[in-house]
């Protein structure tokens, strides 16, 4: 006969044996990727505090205060046509101080780099290849054309009263 | 030959079935020219609720507080009559003098009333505000407009933008503010019609007020060298998202005409500056902007764009649910204010004095008996929710409005519903509008009427 020591011993071991499993690595094939929106899959309105936010967060990489923002949104309300609000507003902040948006010279220097980054920045997804060779050769063509000029129609198109 | 003759006959009529319907949905076409009776109209939406008895009927206090031999006309440049000999309380203070003893003298030669056709007792459609202001904007009594939304049938604008194919800086509305569902009237949400055709507005107390001067008046003036190439950018941009028309969420103007609003605003903000911005001689007793203000900022609209419809809403006279005697003051501005506009027209903006129709309406009327809540006179207030907020009255007077009284308080004649009738039947698109199925069934053009 076992003594009961033996027993409680042997009983541990044969746990500690069958607990043991060797790891595994499991992998799934994901890659990293930057994740941008789709034009086609930009469906909902911003309303007014929504556009504003966005949009003086990106000029001024700041967010608005809740007074301004209040100010701002009422006053796009009180003009029938947005656009005109909207490009009201913005040659607004074009007259501040506190920009936070990239010289001209800067642009000039990788006029595509900033093409594609005007798009990430205003519109959250790469240009397609037509809007990219548009851009760079409407921006080349024209040596008085400015960040602020471009920035304006970024910000006062359709497509970035949507999301 | 005839095989020939034939053929070319049939090519003519299906190019002309392929082509007539495109003219006839824009109403291009036939609607400018027409039997036009004017160029211009100016609809005061006299609103905040009009009590019959202290404006057409010129009561006074007698019908509203019981005060014996006290009735007479405040509204001396709307209506015919003399003023009340007792109890003035709803002019302007002088020092020494009981508050509001002295009325505003008139500031019209011939009153609007002795000019043009006044209807002296129509049937309003609603006694609420925002339905009755759909009701001058729409031709429909609306009963099932909800607040907060755009009208649910289509506005005067609509109407006159798409058979009249008037452009979008040709029709104005100018809202006494943003509160409620007011600058949602410029358009309304009818698939047929909709923001397409919306018109411009405005709100001046906030676009013209200190929000209006913080936020936009340091914007920068950009000459058409700097425009064109934003508007190029722009417009790149707008044809590679492509938006549906169901999916516009403004009214659109075109590329000059949003370049011409922005301008407007700009100089609006430097003539205020250099305190240039004719106003009527009074304005609200409070100092806040009031009626005055509103209209104003009209009539500086007016000037500049000459536009074929304008609308502008004036609602000091809301104030009767807490205080009476801060009503009669409002009504008495509210008339100094609407004789004001007439008049700068007439003085200021020659290319339309002779050409232009001013129609003036309350949305609603008052109720017949008072609440209980008391003013510094002990005056009792009044709310609008009774059969006597049913009544109200029209004026019109211009280019092709024959002088006359028409109705009276026992003689009813029209309803609110008759002024988007009247206004297509001045700009000669009557027939078009009665037909699009939208305007109440009962209502007809104020000429028909008489």
């Amino acid at each position: 006969m076992l003594s009961f020591k033996t027993r409680v011993l042997s009983f541990c071991f044969l746990l500690a044996l069958g607990s043991c499993k060797r790891e595994t690595h499991v992998t799934f094939g994901v890659e990293e990727k930057g994740l941008y929106e789709d034009k086609a899959l930009k469906t909902k309105n911003k309303n007014e505090a929504v556009y504003i936010s966005v949009l003086y967060t990106n000029l001024y990489q700041t967010p608005i205060s809740p007074s301004q923002l209040y100010k701002t949104q009422a006053v796009i309300y009180s003009i029938g046509d947005r656009n005109v609000a909207n490009e009201m507003v913005l040659s607004n902040y074009f007259n501040t101080q506190g920009l936070n948006i990239p010289t001209n010279s800067a642009m000039r220097a990788d006029v595509e780099a900033f093409v594609v980054d005007s798009y990430k920045r205003f519109f959250l997804r790469y240009p397609s290849e037509g809007e990219k060779t548009w851009m760079i050769q409407y921006i080349n063509r024209n040596d008085q054309l400015s960040v602020e000029m471009i920035y304006t129609g970024f910000a006062a198109s359709d497509e970035y009263q949507y999301y | 030959m005839r095989r020939r003759d034939f053929i070319t006959k049939s090519a003519a009529l299906a190019g002309a079935g392929i082509v007539a319907p495109t003219i006839l949905k824009t109403g291009t076409a036939f609607a400018r020219g027409g039997n036009a009776k004017a160029e211009h109209v100016v609809l005061l939406m006299f609103a905040g609720g009009v009590r019959q008895q202290e404006s057409v009927l010129q009561r006074y206090l007698e019908d509203s507080q019981g005060v014996a031999g006290a009735a007479g006309n405040i509204m001396p440049n709307l209506f015919n009559g003399a003023a009340p000999d007792r109890k003035i309380v709803y002019g302007t203070s002088l020092p020494g003098l009981p508050p509001g003893s002295e009325p505003i003298p008139r500031l019209l030669s011939k009153t609007i009333e002795s000019s043009g056709m006044l209807f002296r007792e129509v049937q309003a459609q609603s006694v609420g505000h925002y339905v009755g202001l759909n009701t001058l904007l729409t031709g429909n009594s609306g009963t099932a407009q909800g607040l907060k939304t755009r009208p649910r049938y289509p506005t005067i604008f609509e109407y006159l933008r798409r058979h009249a194919g008037f452009k979008a800086s040709e029709c104005w509305m100018v809202a006494n503010g943003i509160g409620n569902s007011m600058p949602l009237l410029n358009s309304s949400d009818n698939a047929d019609y909709g923001l397409a055709y919306g018109a411009n507005m405005f709100a001046p107390p906030i676009t013209f007020g200190s929000y209006g001067r913080e936020i936009l008046a340091n914007g920068k003036s950009y000459n058409q060298q700097e425009l064109a190439p934003m508007y190029d950018i722009k417009r790149f941009l707008d044809q590679s998202f492509s938006l549906g028309q169901e999916q516009f969420n403004t009214v659109r103007n075109t590329e000059e005409e949003r370049t011409r609003i922005k301008e407007f605003i700009r100089n609006v903000f430097a003539k205020q500056s250099a305190g240039q911005i004719p106003m009527p001689p009074v304005l609200h007793e409070s100092g806040v902007p009031g009626d005055g203000y509103n209209i104003a900022y009209a009539a500086e609209i007016m000037r500049e764009f000459k536009p074929r419809m304008l609308a502008v809403n004036i609602g000091g006279v809301d104030s009767c649910h807490s205080n009476f005697t801060s009503y009669l003051s409002a009504l008495h501005r509210a008339d100094h204010a609407a004789g004001w506009l007439w008049q700068y027209i007439q003085n200021n903006i020659p290319d339309i004095k002779d050409n232009t129709i001013f129609i003036i309406a309350p949305e609603c009327g008052r109720n017949l008996k008072p609440n209980p809540i008391l003013d510094q006179n002990d005056w009792y207030a009044f709310d609008h929710s009774d059969a006597n907020a049913m009544r109200v009255w029209s004026l019109m007077v211009g280019s092709n409005v024959p002088q006359m009284s028409v109705g009276g308080e026992s003689n009813p004649i029209g309803r609110l519903t008759d002024i988007v009738p009247t206004i297509a039947d001045i700009f000669g698109i009557y027939d078009e509008v009665m037909a699009s199925g939208y305007i109440d069934p009962l209502a007809k053009s104020m000429f028909q009427r008489v």
